[in-house]
């Protein structure tokens, strides 16, 4: 009883605080992947971003909530801006070609933000301090907001995407993209906007995650590998689907971990996925036809 | 198609013609400072640098060596052994260097002790400590002032066993170092009467460490020891401290760590952490002191471990103006017992046998995000006997005795 | 083309070639031959390989494994190396091969993920440190690879036979399939040909070559580590492939020398240097001659001609 109070359940929590954030990050390149096509390889950086972003605006304001709402937007209009001139004239072409050149973009985007930030590590102060006892151990309650907060917004997403009206054409959308042409939708906009609006997730969970594990040009690197593995797994195209993986991977590392040698438990992530994608490429909801 | 390939060919070809270009006219002589200077380990790296730079100012100023102006080339190992190799190549095939520092991880030294070999150059290394440079990778180029893991483990070991705690939980990062550490900490512990409850090993650069965390606190040590260093020493004291784990057990740890330039940052998290090193710019220690003094006013900042480095240009310096020669095997026949006063810690000497330093350390203990000493260590008692040549980790086992 | 490789074959005796350029020829030919391997899947087939550092690397592998146990021969190493590299590119292309679109690329990357990190954490193949120190092979009893212009000649005569047999491939009834794959993939399977054992076939061959090239690397460089296998280096093939040319054989091969000498001499100043080639990348995929359209016109164009 002891060891699942005092290890099990505590290992458990990590999962999901982590799967939590890395919900958001899936969710965003799940998005445009069913909208635009392209799987986006510079999702990490634009998660990186985030976590820069938020170290530039705590630096002016001293403040994370001002951050935890600015950091986002300026990583937007930089998703808005790299869509318009990169992104754009792509579509028409084969997705290889998205991914290759959002690989280029990751390379630019990882240097460039070593050039203006240093390639140190650097820490934001978690806004919340302090632990509280918790199932048998001390949690820090930084981590527990993290929970409630990613929670809480991929609520207030699913609301969005099934209450409004743009949600619901923007969801449409990312199912069948030809569509938005019928519905007489500026559809440049849309694609556009979903762009930056991924953006902006994968940068909230960037600056999030940013107090527990602190700050470096390389940190996009190691997330991106993952988010592509929740996606494919969830289902490219379904944004349900992806938030659950986010989960179902989130746990089932941090669960591994106490069994295997946590190196090994990168492999059987990578061995789960393999084998998801040779018995069932669409993932656990995905659209027929995406990968067959 | 033709045409293009005849541009690239002619462009390559310009490029290195540029490459070839004509060599200094005046005397020089250049050495090679080779470390970590961006990622993990870029502090050290950084203060490397810094520390040969004083000494190369100080012998310049009084003409050089052997007449010879001495000229620094740095380049970056990105902390891995791949482009380690391929930059003490360059410096050592490209740059002629005479003398190569380097490099701040203990992978890397290793694969450069390699190149070294290969080219016959002085090579000098004043942080790595796992323990094979001085015992099966040792050769007669290489020449170290750095205590590695099993000077540290034979000078902080009885402190741990007989002050802190007899239940130790080894917490280390995988590769080279970090092995190596745990290797000689556990083999030490265990031989003083310690129990080594836990062993546990975490990549480098792992970003989130509480998933180690359930294990330590199921094992109920006294004493937490940790052999990490750089950022990732950073981010594991921060995460100890924010689930109470820097309460609850005491704190000890290698001498690379954490260097004295980050302790402020967390100085509540390192409260009362203990470690071996030979240098604190907070040691009343008047040669120390003298050290930093001039450090300090060069660079504006203290100086710390890294100033090993300072030493390594000067006995090299040292040598080449005793054998009146750049020779590699002149130097190293002189560099072996060679004694020198005026390096960062007073008085230092060359072993001959395995060509590591002899010299008295410290421990410390961390207080108010001050390295502040509590012990002396007599060089002697903490050097063990020279195994070149020798594995120093037979018949280890990693295997916990259950008590 | 013939008078490119006797000007190489000549370049050890300029009087500026140091010991240290030697080596850098050395991997601008090496990584030339990579890249034309991958080109052979991605510029003819159509088939991007996210993962061909992982046929690179088990090669490096293949090689140190032998060496650390002191078994000098190359051919040995290279026998081992084409005997994992291609059990291992049997699985990939068989699963990666089944489905359409993205699914290829995606799959090579996870699988190359896998290995990169099973070598990264396995302490048997050295962990992240790797296997260091690694004596030279020889090519008989006597007669060591130990010198830089050695083992120049060695690559040079690797990259001769490996133009030769992608030329010969390219040319030949295979090779044409192989390009109407990449045009009409559906049209062709309508023909009656069975798609994924051409498409598996390509992969083997691009996969074996990378391979041996890999296994040629301790030679030059007396280890091998994880880093090799990492998917950055794979995007680095891409990269070379997509400076050089989609679609020819030359092509990547001066993409990647140049891609090399490029890496070195700027990585000094190694700041800039990613931004530069990301965003290079950048450019070539928006305005490169109309990207597979460019260079079917180059290939109908040649088709014609029997020009090298």
């Amino acid at each position: 009883m002891e060891y699942v109070v005092g290890v099990l359940l505590p290992q458990l929590l990590h999962g999901v605080v982590f799967g939590a954030a890395l919900g958001l990050l899936a969710l965003g390149l799940t998005v445009i992947f069913g909208l635009l096509g392209v799987m986006n390889f510079a999702h990490g950086e634009l998660f990186m971003f985030g976590a820069y972003a938020g170290i530039a605006v705590i630096g002016v304001t001293q403040s994370f909530w001002v951050a935890l709402i600015a950091a986002p937007l300026l990583v937007a209009a930089i998703g808005a801006l790299t869509e318009v001139a990169t992104l754009r004239p792509l579509y028409r072409r084969e997705p290889l070609y998205g991914l290759i050149m959002t690989f280029g973009l990751a390379l630019a985007f990882r240097e460039g933000a070593r050039q203006l930030f240093g390639g140190d590590m650097r820490r934001i102060l978690p806004p919340i301090e302090g632990s509280i006892p918790l199932l048998g151990m001390t949690y820090p309650r930084y981590r527990l907001f993290l929970l409630a907060f990613s929670s809480l917004l991929l609520l207030a997403i699913w609301l969005f995407f099934t209450r409004t009206r743009a949600g619901i054409i923007v969801r449409a959308a990312v199912q069948d993209a030809e569509m938005l042409d019928g519905l007489g939708v500026n559809v440049p906009r849309v694609f556009t906007l979903t762009f930056a609006g991924s953006a902006a997730l994968a940068a909230l969970a960037g600056l999030l995650l940013a107090p527990v594990f602190t700050v470096y040009p390389q940190m996009g690197v190691e997330m991106i590998l993952l988010a592509f593995i929740v996606v494919i797994l969830g289902g490219m195209g379904s944004m349900g689907g992806s938030v659950i993986a986010a989960f179902v991977i989130g746990i089932a590392q941090s669960l591994l971990t106490l069994w295997m040698n946590p190196q090994r438990v990168a492999i059987a992530i990578f061995g789960i996925m393999i084998i998801v994608l040779i018995v069932r490429p669409r993932g656990f909801f995905g659209r027929e036809g995406v990968l067959e | 198609m033709r045409n293009r390939s005849l541009v690239a060919v002619l462009a390559s070809s310009a490029l290195l013609a540029w490459l070839a270009a004509p060599a200094d006219a005046q005397k020089v002589v250049k050495i090679g400072d080779l470390g970590s200077k961006v990622g993990v380990f870029e502090g050290y790296g950084k203060y490397q640098t810094m520390a040969i730079q004083l000494a190369v100012d100080e012998l310049n100023a009084k003409g050089g060596v052997l007449g010879h102006k001495i000229e620094i080339i740095s380049e970056d190992d990105e902390t891995k052994p791949a482009p380690a190799v391929r930059k003490a190549e360059k410096l050592i095939l490209q740059d002629d260097v005479k003398l190569l520092i380097g490099a701040v991880s203990s992978g890397a030294t290793m694969a450069v002790m390699d190149v070294s070999k290969k080219h016959k150059t002085i090579h000098w290394n004043s942080v790595s400590c796992a323990e094979f440079m001085r015992t099966t990778k040792f050769h007669k180029y290489y020449f170290s002032n750095q205590p590695d893991s099993r000077m540290q483990a034979n000078g902080l070991a009885k402190y741990m066993v007989e002050k802190m705690g007899k239940r130790v939980y080894i917490f280390y990062t995988d590769y080279a170092m970090g092995q190596s550490d745990g290797r000689q900490f556990k083999t030490a512990l265990e031989k003083l009467g310690g129990e080594v409850v836990g062993v546990a090993g975490a990549p480098l650069d792992t970003k989130d460490f509480s998933p180690w965390f359930g294990a330590i606190n199921q094992s109920n040590p006294d004493v937490l020891f940790v052999a990490f260093a750089g950022t990732d020493s950073l981010r594991l004291m921060t995460q100890l401290h924010s689930f109470g784990m820097t309460k609850k057990y005491k704190l000890a740890g290698i001498d690379c760590f954490l260097l004295q330039q980050d302790l402020p940052a967390i100085a509540e998290p390192m409260e009362g952490f203990v470690q071996l090193a030979h240098y604190s710019p907070f040691n009343p220690d008047k040669n120390m002191q003298a050290f930093n003094a001039k450090f300090k006013q060069k660079f504006g900042t203290d100086a710390n471990i890294m100033a090993g480095a300072y030493d390594a240009v000067l006995f090299w310096a040292a040598a080449a103006e005793k054998v009146k020669s750049f020779d590699s095997d002149k130097i190293a026949e002189a560099q072996e017992g060679m004694c020198l006063e005026n390096t960062h810690i007073g008085r230092q000497c060359i072993r001959k046998e395995d060509h590591q330093v002899v010299m008295d350390m410290h421990l410390y203990q961390v207080k108010g995000g001050k390295n502040l000493p509590i012990a002396t260590l007599a060089g002697k008692d903490t050097i063990g006997e020279p195994m070149v040549g020798r594995d120093p980790v037979e018949g280890f086992t990693w295997e916990i005795k259950k008590k | 083309m013939a008078v490119v490789f006797a000007a190489l074959a000549a370049l050890p005796l300029t009087p500026w070639m140091s010991k240290y350029y030697m080596l850098l020829a050395f991997d601008a030919l090496l990584f030339g031959a990579v890249a034309m391997s991958l080109d052979l899947l991605m510029g003819y087939t159509g088939l991007v390989s996210f993962g061909h550092a992982a046929f690179f690397g088990l090669g490096a592998y293949s090689t140190a494994v032998l060496l650390e146990r002191g078994v000098l021969s190359i051919w040995l190493c290279l026998g081992l190396a084409i005997v994992v590299v291609t059990a291992y590119a049997l699985m990939v292309s068989y699963f990666a091969t089944s489905r359409r679109g993205i699914y290829f690329a995606l799959l090579t990357l996870i699988f190359a993920e896998v290995v990169y990190t099973f070598f990264r954490y396995t302490q048997t193949f050295g962990g992240s440190d790797g296997i260091q120190g690694l004596p030279s092979f020889q090519l008989l009893p006597g007669l060591a690879v130990d010198t830089p212009v050695r083992i120049y000649y060695l690559v040079l005569a690797y990259l001769l036979l490996a133009y030769v047999a992608c030329r010969v491939l390219v040319g030949s009834h295979f090779g044409q399939v192989l390009v109407a794959i990449r045009e009409n993939e559906d049209r062709v399977r309508f023909l009656g040909y069975n798609v994924q054992r051409y498409k598996m076939g390509v992969c083997l061959i691009s996969a074996v070559l990378t391979g041996l090239a890999g296994a040629l690397y301790p030679g030059r460089a007396a280890y091998a580590t994880p880093d090799l296998l990492h998917w950055s280096i794979s995007g680095e093939f891409i990269i070379m492939v997509m400076i050089g040319g989609l679609g020819t054989l030359a092509g990547p091969i001066l993409g990647g020398a140049f891609f090399i000498l490029l890496q070195e001499k700027v990585s000094s100043y190694v700041q800039w240097y990613s931004i530069v080639v990301g965003l290079v990348l950048v450019l070539i995929v928006l305005f490169i001659p109309r990207g597979l359209l460019g260079f079917r016109h180059a290939f109908r164009r040649r088709a014609g001609q029997q020009a090298h």
